[in-house]
């Protein structure tokens, strides 16, 4: 049966699925690169705040908030270093694609290499943490008692989305994004400094994705390096729910994804007897049958595309 | 010279692989423009089907009916000396070079029909569709009991292991892979070249354009499927074999992309950059980790992070100096280009 | 054609460049695993002079989904290598051993590529790879290139092989399994579900499991969960509807140290789950996450009990874990006192063979295992090459000095089961 703590479950997966895939979402609108970093930016998100709390900083408020800066630094440094330059050369967006996986390589054995050391200097695995950090706390309504970390998901997330909301649709900053989303040329003729804009917009993406990276250590409650590979196929899924383009339907994929990998699984279990181990499997179903049935572009693709690879830029 | 000789022939069947699998994936993205990010299920396709066909023809062969995981299947098949795969060379052999011919046909149907969802969905998400495809493949054969479920299958190993050197049996093994990679390098060049190849350019360069000539652009593309996704289970046949076992979490997602790094790193839309690019990634993986035994526990950072930090910073690195990949994309060969030239030169 | 040329000379190139470096790093090792005696070794005492020194080879998980266990691997196996060498030293052996650890990511491919390349170093006894699907995948080229592979945790049954080169330090979980049952049938349960990892180390555990407790009158229902995923939110969920609707008195847990170690993090939070009692077998003993005061207080307040293979009242262990404690602070994690004791089964098996050689090793190493008493007590090996005896102890968690602790309050010996202290 269904009980309670699927549903809570769901709404905190849930939750944190989206304030990691809305970034991803935002950064292909934007560039059409399937960045790999994004892979690091939520491990980086949940070491945070794994440390912190191995290191008697037990405030989430704080994690949150230098999970956001580092992760933010860390998107303006691949942009700056890598993206930006492949770019200007006039790569393709597969090219920069492939490059983002040599980083995704790169910094994954940093981060083993770091935990490394931190391990000899703090005398505890720390290749393998348990979340310990305080946030709201428990609240207990009749039979069912809310998780202090589920209330500090639910804020989280909603400052976050609004906050994007507000940056996205209410600032000039974010209205340059948006355009060069739609039209990197036409943007660009208009007197937009796409470097700038750009550097925004990774910094924004890098940072939420961290945040949404220690909601979901919240979530999780063991951090381990692989953390992010580990969930790196949901949010992709999430996103192509969302059509790469779309953030209201991303968020919607977000609770699609959550509920099949909670709800679904636990009513076939319980009808049909489907093995627990089939929860990935039903999420690359689910993710066929809703591009199949509503296909993100139109059915064909959306001939013409409105998504046709960049055409090369100038010099 | 003996470790030289033994690092190439184990290293020169995953040459051949990767070689494959990328000259596969090129025909793909390089020439026809279709971003494949699910590779891996049609290797995976062609790994279990050649151990499934083995293991049971063989173990029929010596008569025993037992499940193919179970501990008498690969004692019966696999016991140095007495096993199956030792006293019946002739049948072992036949198996291997059907399970190369299956491989490819079952590989390629399955591709062929894959491409039809992508009509609906269009080609921006066809990669997202077969990687879906692939895990989904992969989570079924976990929990798929007849054929090994999360234990996997294992008892056999390569096709020439009755001739009882092993550096000779795995010299061979190395040898004919070798030739495999080669026959499908001729084939793709040619396959490239040919009037279809031509249109598969035209697709890349300008979809609609291509639809507008005439061409029947989803029948190419779904043949081009055919062709490449066939091509990967020829791949993971070898696999099968090279590995002597075939477990379901070997075939993961990110395997694909390290094809896309090859095909990437060598330079897409040609032949000879994918198998350059399939060279040294793996060359440059394996001597990797050769060195990284060498270095020991005392360096700053450990040798065996160091050496996957080596790898990524050279994809990105090459891909700063050379954005186009090793070897960058020529025109295609045609009669009219080599008159031209010959014009040219001769005048 | 003339950059197809440049392409394949591009090729070659890389061939030869490989192969120089490959091949001045041997030749700096002096060409193979067992060097000519040298200077550089020399550090055993006055008396002594030449010694011989021997590679050994190591594939662990130092990245990858069991990376939090294979990093503790790492220290031990360089612990265990440098006490074998003070071993050989004041036995007066000229016999050094040199630890070759290589990260095998916790894949197949990766496995099979380190122990190719131990061979190419001329190392003939590779200890690892963690992972029995791993085992397997290094088995036919182990097998036909007599590389001897000792396993210090593939417990599969399916690997239970006579006369390959596949040893295994450690037994099938068949006799674990009675332990468990016998313990919690002790505890005065009846029904339990067994939630356990769909990999062949949970599945055939809990088909044991499942045998020896109905056998002893009581109904244990299987439950799988998927190995490989982050987290098992939902996997628990459904586990507490299962305890629930099926009116189970307690969890049996099949799980490794982080997969475990969530699983309880969230039954600790459920209403259902929280209230049972849970018993586990060795696979997340020694996982620093459950003593962390938040998981250790509820896991101490329902009483969670353990098995786990370790023979019983053993001062070799104890040693062994007060000096890992020392080493590295933290405890030492589950298989870690087998791949202890396996580096010495291979450092002797090389003695007593006298050579080299992986044929040779392979023959010694059973005669070796025979009179072997270590920090995982008797190592003598079946026929398949693998533990032939074990005794179990009952673990738990509870506070000692203010600190959660790992302790051992029974033993589970020859049918028996004894309580040294109060569950």
């Amino acid at each position: 049966m269904v009980g309670v703590s699927e549903v809570l479950n769901t709404v905190q997966m849930g939750l944190a699925y989206m304030v990691i895939a809305l970034p991803l979402t935002l950064s292909y609108r934007v560039t059409q690169v399937i960045n790999f970093v994004h892979i690091i930016f939520i491990t980086l998100g949940a070491y945070t705040v794994a440390l912190l709390g191995l290191i008697g900083l037990t405030n989430v408020w704080i994690a949150l908030g230098i999970a956001f800066l580092l992760g933010g630094a860390l998107a303006v440094l691949d942009n700056v270093a890598v993206f930006e330059p492949l770019w200007r050369r006039g790569s393709d967006v597969l090219i920069i694609m492939v490059a983002s996986l040599g980083l995704w390589i790169f910094y994954k054995y940093l981060i083993y290499a770091v935990l490394d050391k931190l391990f000899i200097i703090l005398r505890t695995n720390t290749l393998s943490v348990l979340v310990r950090t305080e946030g709201f706390p428990s609240v207990t309504l009749g039979a069912v008692t809310i998780d202090g970390y589920l209330i500090d998901t639910v804020v989280t997330s909603v400052v976050v989305t609004l906050a994007l909301y507000l940056i996205l649709m209410k600032t000039r900053i974010g209205k340059a994004i948006r355009a060069i989303a739609d039209n990197q040329t036409l943007a660009e003729i208009s007197g937009i400094p796409r470097g700038r804009v750009l550097n925004f917009m990774w910094f924004l993406a890098g940072g939420t994705a961290a945040v949404g990276g220690v909601l979901w250590a919240l979530f999780q409650t063991t951090v381990t390096p692989e953390i992010g590979d580990q969930i790196i196929l949901q949010v992709f899924s999430i996103a192509v729910i969302g059509g790469l383009y779309s953030l209201t339907k991303t968020a919607l994929g977000a609770f699609i994804v959550s509920g099949t990998e909670n709800i679904v699984i636990a009513v076939l279990h319980d009808t049909f007897g489907l093995p627990l181990s089939f929860r990935p499997f039903l999420v690359f179903s689910v993710l066929l049958i809703v591009i199949l049935v509503w296909p993100p572009l139109g059915a064909g693709g959306g001939l013409p595309y409105r998504f046709r690879i960049r055409p090369r830029a100038r010099r | 010279m003996e470790f030289l000789i033994n690092f190439i022939i184990s290293w020169l069947p995953i040459f051949a692989i990767y070689g494959i699998l990328s000259i596969s994936l090129n025909l793909e993205i390089g020439y026809t423009g279709m971003a494949n990010f699910g590779k891996v299920a049609f290797y995976a396709i062609g790994a279990y089907l050649s151990a499934a066909l083995t293991m049971s023809v063989m173990l029929s062969l010596v008569g025993k009916s037992v499940p193919l995981y179970s501990i008498e299947a690969v004692q019966a098949l696999s016991t140095p000396g007495t096993g199956a795969i030792y006293t019946h060379p002739a049948a072992y052999v036949g198996l291997f070079v059907l399970s190369l011919v299956l491989a490819f046909i079952v590989a390629g149907v399955v591709g062929y029909f894959i491409t039809y969802p992508t009509l609906r969905v269009g080609p921006a998400f066809l990669g997202i569709t077969v990687l879906a495809f692939g895990e989904m493949f992969r989570v079924f054969m976990r929990n798929y009991e007849p054929l090994g479920s999360t234990k996997g299958l294992f008892g056999l190993n390569n096709p020439f292991i009755w001739i009882g050197n092993p550096q000779l049996s795995q010299g061979l093994f190395a040898l004919v892979s070798l030739a495999l990679l080669l026959a499908i390098y001729i084939y793709a060049e040619r396959f490239v070249n040919s009037p279809l190849g031509r249109t598969l350019r035209a697709i890349k360069d300008d979809e609609v354009a291509a639809l507008c000539l005439g061409k029947h652009v989803p029948r190419v593309k779904a043949t081009v499927f055919f062709i490449a996704s066939g091509m990967a289970g020829v791949a993971g046949v070898l696999w099968t074999f090279y590995q002597g076992s075939v477990q379901p979490d070997t075939f993961v997602p990110i395997l694909t992309f390290y094809v896309w790094a090859m095909v990437i790193l060598g330079g897409m839309g040609n032949n000879l950059g994918a198998l350059l690019g399939a060279a040294v990634f793996t060359l440059v993986d394996r001597v990797l980790t050769f060195a990284a035994g060498m270095m020991g526990p005392s360096l700053i950072i450990p040798p065996n992070y160091l050496r996957w930090m080596i790898v990524g910073i050279v994809i990105v690195l090459v891909l700063l100096f050379r954005p186009e990949g090793i070897r960058p994309a020529k025109p295609i060969k045609t009669p009219a280009w080599e008159a031209v030239k010959e014009v040219s030169e001769g005048g | 054609m003339a950059l197809d040329t440049k392409a394949i000379g591009l090729l070659i190139l890389g061939l030869i460049i490989g192969a120089a470096i490959g091949y001045g790093a041997t030749a700096f090792t002096g060409g193979g695993g067992a060097t000519t005696p040298s200077g550089g070794t020399e550090t055993a005492g006055p008396q002594e002079q030449q010694t011989v020194t021997y590679k050994i080879g190591f594939t662990l998980p130092l990245s990858g989904q069991l990376s939090s266990i294979g990093k503790l691997w790492e220290k031990v196996a360089y612990m265990a290598v440098d006490d074998l060498n003070k071993m050989m030293a004041s036995y007066h052996l000229p016999y050094r051993f040199e630890a070759v650890v290589l990260d095998d990511g916790t894949t197949e491919e990766k496995a099979l590529q380190n122990v190719q390349t131990f061979a190419q170093q001329g190392i003939k006894v590779v200890i690892g790879p963690a992972a029995s699907s791993q085992v397997k995948a290094v088995k036919s080229f182990a097998d036909s290139n007599h590389i001897v592979i000792i396993s210090p945790s593939s417990t599969a049954p399916t690997l239970a092989i006579p006369n390959d080169y596949i040893f295994r330090n450690t037994g099938s979980d068949a006799l674990q399994a009675k332990a468990l049952a016998a313990l919690v049938n002790h505890e005065g349960i009846k029904k339990v579900v067994v939630f356990y990892r769909d990999d062949e180390y949970g599945t055939a555990f809990a088909d044991f499991f499942k045998k020896e407790f109905e056998a002893l009158g009581g109904q244990a229902i299987l439950l799988s969960y998927a190995s490989n995923l982050a987290d098992f939110a939902s996997e628990v969920a459904s586990l507490s509807s299962k305890v629930q609707s099926e009116g189970a008195e307690a969890v049996v847990l099949i799980s490794f140290d982080t997969d475990g170690a969530n699983i309880l993090s969230h039954a600790k939070d459920d209403p259902v789950l929280s209230k049972v009692r849970w018993f586990s077998g060795e696979g997340i003993h020694g996982a620093s996450e459950l003593l962390q005061p938040s998981l250790a207080e509820w896991l101490d307040s329902i009483n969670f009990l353990g098995t786990r293979p370790v023979f019983i009242s053993n001062p070799l262990y104890e040693e062994f874990k007060k000096k890992f404690e020392n080493l590295t602070g933290t405890d030492p994690p589950v298989f870690s006192e087998k791949l202890y004791d396996a580096v010495f089964l291979a450092g002797w098996a090389i003695v007593r063979a006298g050579t080299y050689d992986g044929e040779a090793i392979k023959n010694a190493l059973p005669e070796v295992a025979k009179h072997y008493y270590g920090a995982s007590g008797w190592c003598i090996l079946d026929k398949n090459g693998d533990r032939a005896f074990q005794d179990y102890s009952i673990w738990t968690i509870k506070q000692v000095g203010g600190e959660y602790k790992y302790v051992d309050i029974g033993t589970y010996s020859g049918g028996t089961l004894t309580f040294t202290e109060s569950p």
